[in-house]
């Protein structure tokens, strides 16, 4: 992931799960259904995207609506976790974190 | 006969997109613009200099993005004009 190359190099064609793979043992971010947001260490992963994290903080985001107002409140609620499970299939997307701007 | 066609003309087309800008629109409405780095059977996708928009513009990545092929509504290439 070090690589800072503009142009797509002529290699053969890799799998998007390759790419996961050079992001072992570095943190990452993993983006999942229901609003939920993971940042750890990627320990182990297969091919259902089921994940091993450590060092985890989970951020949930809420969007509520006041009733009267009809204005939207995001409400985050965050934990920390040593060591995550994650199954696959609520996984969205993975990235690795660092310059990520909101 | 023509089942064969279609699969060298989806592999082809596969082929040519890599490197290119794509949207990438999910099943949950948010859309995904950025180069294509590699895509499998299974629509999983990897891309580079991802933005993400969910309405308005929502976050933006750098490096790669993977995305797991089960969210994924399309893939569709689009001409940079900025």
């Amino acid at each position: 992931m070090a690589d800072d190359s503009d142009q797509v190099p002529a290699v053969s064609v890799k799998e998007p799960l390759d790419l996961v793979r050079l992001s072992l043992d570095e943190r990452i971010l993993v983006k999942m259904r229901n609003g939920r947001r993971l940042r750890g260490r990627l320990h182990a992963f297969d091919q259902h995207l089921n994940m091993i994290l450590g060092d985890v903080e989970e951020t949930v985001t809420i969007v509520e609506i006041d009733e009267e107002t009809y204005e939207e409140i995001y409400k985050e609620k965050k934990r920390h976790v040593p060591m995550l499970f994650v199954r696959g299939d609520g996984v969205i997307l993975v990235s690795p974190p660092g310059r990520v701007g909101i | 006969m023509s089942a064969v066609n279609r699969k060298d003309s989806l592999n082809q087309f596969i082929q040519q997109i890599y490197g290119r800008p794509v949207v990438v629109k999910l099943n949950s409405g948010v859309d995904y613009r950025g180069v294509l780095a590699c895509l499998d059977g299974y629509m999983n996708i990897a891309l580079e200099q991802t933005e993400e928009y969910e309405n308005g513009q929502l976050q933006n990545k750098y490096g790669d993005a993977f995305i797991r092929g089960n969210n994924v509504l399309y893939i569709s290439t689009v001409k940079r004009r900025t």
